[in-house]
């Protein structure tokens, strides 16, 4: 089965690479991408599962994780550009178009705090320890005063919804709401070639498989029971000597990182990250991805990231209008009706089944 | 002599003219003559007219500007509407083929062509073109009549003198202020004059201030002084920018420290600013407390169904929003069946706010029946469930009402502002305070004094038992949460009259609402009104200093600081059930 | 007092706690020995869940000293870190992690580290596996050792719990009213369990059934109005003037006779 899927994952790069473009089995090099995006999608959805599906924290704020990831690679990109932008300037193009040299004379324009990101190595790093620290001090602060259910979604959805908030002003120094966009290269190949795409959507089928067994291990481990244990029974927990906090804390800032990651290679592969990426309604549609899936399984998050993505890439071509109908319609029938998602489906049918046999074996 | 000595001493060259004493009297003349026309109320249209194509075709600049007063007397709307037209470019002049000259206006209807005829500023006629049909002007092909930049001064000047004659006190307002900031002592015994007639008091009270303004002018300190002491005792905000650089004028001048001048300006500076702080103070505290209404009324339906159910409704700012379209609806009904002014469109918005709770009702308690009460035991899903609920309603709305924005208009009574002291109070924000103690006030009364509320307290505080005493939960729960949704519709009507009616209304104001249903605590209705006055209040002080993002974002971060030291809010009504 | 203060493993002095101006607990003073099995009873609202809730860190008193062992300040430590120290509690409404089986249930609970590391490279050793069937022999459960707790009666999850609880071979086991939901011949296993514990650990149970009572208890307090009304054996607490008045002045809830179901 996990073989199957990894050869499935391979399909689309290799169909890409061998078959000349116009043959009925090419995939095309935006396709490609849009296939990575969704990839990079079910590695956030993962991370939400680990939150939502196996600990019974529903962060309404991991799109903000996710953005910056996106973003911290997202300068480094930005960075790579140099005299290739439309200003032809050392610095990015909005550096100049907001005037930024008057602003930071010391450095030519650019914030010092942009300086390391010239370093890919520093900007990878980044990817992890910045939306893992964010994590972290709003996990300390939440977990340690005991915040937990509803609560915690809205204040993490307020936390999503104040950081998008600052990434729209331009004086915050990340582009503002036009974001970071344009890039031309990444390490040292042009960024639209084909040969690019295949390793960026490599590079996200790596990622996604990667995570995948990372949670699989983690759910058959102790601390998977641990973590279930606190969703089920949290006091329980905290009455057996387990330190509950830390633990949350712990999955928290593990699901920021991995978001972070997703991130990371989603912005090269669409091309720009933006504060409407981390809009709390981003977040929201992201929880509904799993919950679709089947929450509280490893395949559901996947299959319900890129399904819902899927659905959406279609829909918005063909019917645009109809497509918040669909998409609100999805949110209430899922919880209402598919309580396990997609995954559970086949457990629902033989409930069913097992009902209607009954109601006719004794009329 | 000239009635308009800036201009003139620009206009003519050589020494300056010794303003004669009979230039006080010729402007008591002309007002003289603009109260006897106006209570007369027979207009003199040819002589006025006359003498303004005169003023149109002189060429002598000088000449113009004594024409110009002339007509101040006048009390023709015509010859308003012309030098308006004039100074902003659109009189224009017509070549009759005896070689004189018409001017005129362009009649505001046109053709298809998009031509119109000119009506001749001497009769208002259309100009007659050689088969006596009105002839047909296009506007592009047209130049307007010649102006340069002082005769414009000088035609705005002549207008700002007509509006202290105009019946609207508003008009006599802004001209005397205007005219004030001049400080020209010449106008002096105009606005004597004009003082000794005023009856309206803030029109008087301009005046008053127009004239120590301009009395500050003067060269004598026994007349400076005095008005500067007397532009203080006025609170005269207005002046005192003026004031200002007058202080700092004499402090960098050879003025000795104790200069009477100095020191009364000094004072007069000190007891503006500080009235003006005072005055900011209060507007800060009002608009605070106005914001803090409005999120009140928002977060209040909210509270409730959050304390009595624990979930959270994510669909409630699209509740606001249905509101304020019911709001709209009824508008539109209203006008479409009596017309679009009366007493009918004064009150609609009093049936608008009945209507809307009672549209939002039913939407909450389909709501509740149809998807919420099936997941009170999931309380984060029904957030998610809620929320598609909130997608749904915005798309609904956006197809039938459209994308953009709708205008929803206000009744007169709750438009503009009440003023005092220099402060502003807008009708629909004290409309709004009060309507927020209203709703407080009659849902604390529900929850407090029916027996519907006691059941309500019974569910919330203990569910289980109430359920087997006998209270029918479910009721309670649809009851409840239709209240609820009333409420957010109300709110939405509010809303209505104080920013704008849009399928995006709801999600403007739903983190806000979040924010103080967390702060306030559950099922307790002064934590809500104390998180909503603490945010409401908060914001409006951080934003003069921060920014509107900035200091939202400071709320935000003070709220999660906060829930540090009170985890479950401000209030909270504590359970000793186990499994709390 | 003070000289004898060495030998108890928990004091409870002048403890108060109140929720909205409503005294839970009020003023009250009371020690347990090492090694004894101590029965609290009393009517409801007198305070006994209360009561454990201060002692595990659930809630903090207003005022007063809580002491576990030799000067162990419980008042200043949270939930785990309380239990850490070998105060095990179980809880009225039986609290099992319904999508673990029993086996794991056990192995959640059994003593031992609990850090995240821990957790994350912890293995079941064959020690371990022979201490969980033995512990699941002791509750009666080694055949459901690989059901999911969420499948099991109320019964067998009551004592899926104490197994829980015994687990962590805790030094002072809180019980709230272990008998609850259980049929005679279960109450009566149960209490034998605690008797046979007794000694080893020290044991307060809450409980309102007073056979059950009568069988277990050498020592029992009587709470009300969240202070001690009185101490003694069930003889001495059945006939006290005090007690009668306080179940029957209050109507006819829950009298303590040993016919109460």
């Amino acid at each position: 089965m996990f073989a199957a899927a990894l050869v499935a994952l391979a399909i689309p790069p290799l169909l890409n690479a061998i078959t000349p473009e116009g043959h009925f089995l090419h995939v095309s090099a935006f396709t490609l991408s849009l296939y990575g995006k969704y990839l990079c999608y079910s590695v956030l959805a993962l991370g939400i599962n680990l939150l939502w599906g196996y600990t019974g924290l529903l962060s309404l704020g991991q799109c903000l994780f996710f953005a910056l990831g996106g973003y911290a690679l997202g300068m480094h990109l930005m960075l790579l550009i140099g005299k290739l932008g439309q200003y032809k300037a050392e610095i990015p193009d909005f550096m100049v178009f907001l005037e930024f040299p008057a602003r930071f004379p010391t450095t030519g324009g650019l914030p010092p705090h942009w300086i390391p990101f010239r370093s890919f190595a520093f900007a990878s790093a980044a990817v992890i320890w910045v939306p893992g620290l964010v994590a972290l001090v709003f996990g300390w602060l939440a977990f340690r005063s005991r915040i937990k259910g509803v609560y915690f979604s809205i204040l993490s959805q307020a936390l999503t919804y104040a950081a998008t908030l600052m990434f729209f002003r331009n004086d915050f120094t990340f582009g503002g709401n036009n974001g970071l966009t344009d890039f031309k290269v990444i390490l040292g190949h042009d960024i639209n070639t084909p040969a690019t795409r295949r390793a960026l959507y490599l590079a996200s089928a790596g990622l996604l498989t990667l995570t995948y067994l990372f949670c699989r291990w983690l759910s058959r481990t102790k601390f998977g029971l641990v973590q279930r244990a606190i969703r089920d029974s949290e006091n329980r927990v905290l009455f057996s000597g387990y330190a509950t906090s830390h633990f949350k804390l712990f999955v928290f800032v593990v699901a920021a990182v991995i978001a972070g990651l997703g991130g990371a290679l989603f912005v090269p592969q669409v091309g720009i990250i933006n504060p409407s990426e981390m809009a709390p309604e981003k977040s929201l549609e992201a929880v509904v991805w799993c919950a679709v899936g089947g929450r509280a399984s490893l395949v559901g998050p996947i299959l319900g990231a890129i399904g819902v993505n899927a659905l959406k890439s279609y829909a918005t071509h063909a019917f645009a209008e109809q497509w918040p109908y669909l998409l609100g319609s999805l949110f209430v029938f899922v919880t209402l009706f598919m309580p396990k998602g997609l995954v559970g489906l086949p457990d629902q049918f033989r409930a069913l089944q097992r009902k209607w046999r009954k109601g006719v074996s004794n009329p | 002599m000239a009635f308009l000595p800036s201009i003139t001493k620009e206009l003519r060259p050589g020494p300056v003219k010794d303003w004669s004493p009979a230039l006080a009297a010729i402007l008591l003349l002309v007002l003289c003559l603009v109260q006897a026309a106006a209570a007369a109320t027979t207009p003199a249209p040819s002589s006025a007219r006359s003498t303004l194509a005169r003023v149109i075709f002189s060429p002598d600049i000088s000449e113009q500007a004594t024409l110009l007063r002339g007509l101040i007397g006048s009390t023709d709307p015509g010859v308003e509407a012309v030098l308006t037209a004039w100074r902003g470019g659109s009189l224009f002049v017509h070549d009759n083929p005896d070689g004189s000259q018409t001017a005129f206006l362009l009649d505001p209807t046109t053709d298809g062509d998009g031509h119109a005829q000119g009506l001749s500023i001497l009769d208002d006629q259309p100009i007659p073109g050689p088969d006596a049909k009105p002839l047909l002007f296009s506007p592009s092909e047209l130049t307007p009549a010649d102006t340069t930049a002082k005769l414009r001064k000088a035609i705005k000047n002549t207008l700002d003198f007509m509006a202290l004659g105009n019946p609207d006190p508003r008009f006599r307002k802004d001209a005397v202020v205007k005219l004030g900031q001049e400080r020209n002592l010449e106008y002096l015994p105009l606005f004597e004059a004009r003082a000794r007639e005023e009856k309206d008091p803030e029109v008087s009270r301009r005046l008053a201030e127009a004239l120590a303004l301009t009395r500050t002018a003067s060269p004598d300190p026994a007349v400076r002084v005095p008005a500067l002491r007397t532009l203080g005792e006025l609170r005269s905000v207005t002046s005192l920018s003026f004031l200002q650089s007058f202080e700092k004028k004499l402090r960098d001048g050879p003025t000795p420290p104790n200069d009477e001048s100095l020191l009364a300006v000094h004072k007069t500076v000190l007891d503006i600013e500080t009235y003006q702080q005072r005055g900011n103070l209060i507007g800060t505290a009002f608009r605070g407390f106005s914001l803090a209404a409005v999120l009140l009324v928002a977060a209040l339906g909210l509270a409730i169904t959050f304390g009595l159910m624990g979930i959270i409704n994510m669909a409630h700012g699209e509740l606001m929003m249905v509101g304020a379209y019911t709001t709209y609806v009824v508008q539109n009904l209203v006008r479409s069946a009596f017309g679009p002014s009366g007493l009918p469109l004064e009150t609609y918005f009093l049936v608008a706010l009945a209507s809307s709770f009672v549209v939002t009702a039913a939407v909450g308690l389909i709501l509740e029946q149809g998807i919420i009460r099936f997941l009170y035991r999931r309380p984060l899903e029904s957030m998610l469930a809620t929320w598609g609920v909130s997608l749904l309603l915005q798309q609904v709305f956006r197809h039938v009402f459209g994308a953009a924005n709708v205008q929803v208009g206000s009744p007169s009574w709750l438009s503009g502002s009440l003023v005092i002291q220099d402060v502003l109070f807008a009708y629909n924000r004290i409309f709004v305070i009060f309507f927020a103690a209203l709703i407080v006030l009659g849902t604390w009364s529900l929850l407090t004094r029916t027996s519907v509320g006691l059941q309500i307290r019974a569910v919330m505080q203990n569910r289980a038992m109430a359920s087997t005493l006998g209270v029918r939960t479910d009721r309670v729960n649809m009851l409840t949460f239709a209240y609820g949704s009333g409420l957010a519709g109300m709110a939405g009507a509010c809303l209505s009259q104080i920013g704008n009616v849009g399928p995006g209304l709801g999600q403007n104001y739903i983190i806000d609402c979040f924010m103080i249903v967390v702060l306030g605590g559950i099922g307790n209705i002064f934590g809500t009104v104390t998180a909503s006055l603490g945010v409401g209040v908060t914001d409006q002080i951080l934003q003069p200093w921060l920014g509107a993002v900035m200091g939202k974002i400071t709320v935000l971060a003070t709220i999660i600081l906060f829930l540090q030291w009170r985890p479950a809010g401000l209030f909270v009504t504590r359970s000793r059930s186990l499994e709390g | 007092m003070t000289q004898a203060r060495k030998q108890f493993i928990l004091a409870l002095e002048a403890v108060t706690k109140s929720f909205d101006g409503f005294k839970a607990i009020h003023d009250l003073t009371f020690y347990m020995d090492e090694g004894e099995l101590r029965v609290v009873i009393g009517p409801n609202g007198a305070g006994k869940s209360t009561m454990l809730d201060l002692i595990t860190g659930r809630t903090r008193p207003d005022r007063g000293r809580i002491e576990f062992g030799r000067d162990i300040d419980l008042t200043r430590l949270n939930e785990w870190q309380i239990n850490r120290l070998g105060i095990g509690r179980k809880f009225q409404t039986p609290s099992v992690y319904t999508d673990h089986t029993v086996f794991e249930n056990i192995w959640l609970s059994l003593e031992g580290a609990r850090g995240i590391l821990d957790c994350l490279f912890a293995r079941v050793d064959s020690a371990q596996k022979d201490r969980i069937h033995d512990l699941l022999s002791t509750v009666g459960l080694q055949e459901r050792a690989a059901t999911k707790a969420g499948s099991l009666s109320h019964g067998q999850k009551q004592w899926l719990e104490i197994g829980m609880l015994l687990a962590q071979n805790p030094k002072l086991l809180l019980v709230d009213e272990p008998a609850a939901g259980m049929t005679d011949e279960e109450t009566h296993k149960t209490g034998e369990l605690l008797l046979s514990l007794a000694g080893k650990h020290s044991i307060l149970v809450i409980e309102h059934d007073m056979t059950f009572v009568r069988q277990i208890a050498r020592q029992v307090t009587v709470l009300h109005q969240g202070s001690v009304l009185c101490e003694g054996t069930v003889d001495e607490v059945q006939a006290d003037e005090k007690v009668i008045e306080v179940y029957l002045g209050r109507g006819k809830r829950h009298p303590p006779t040993t016919n109460e179901p």
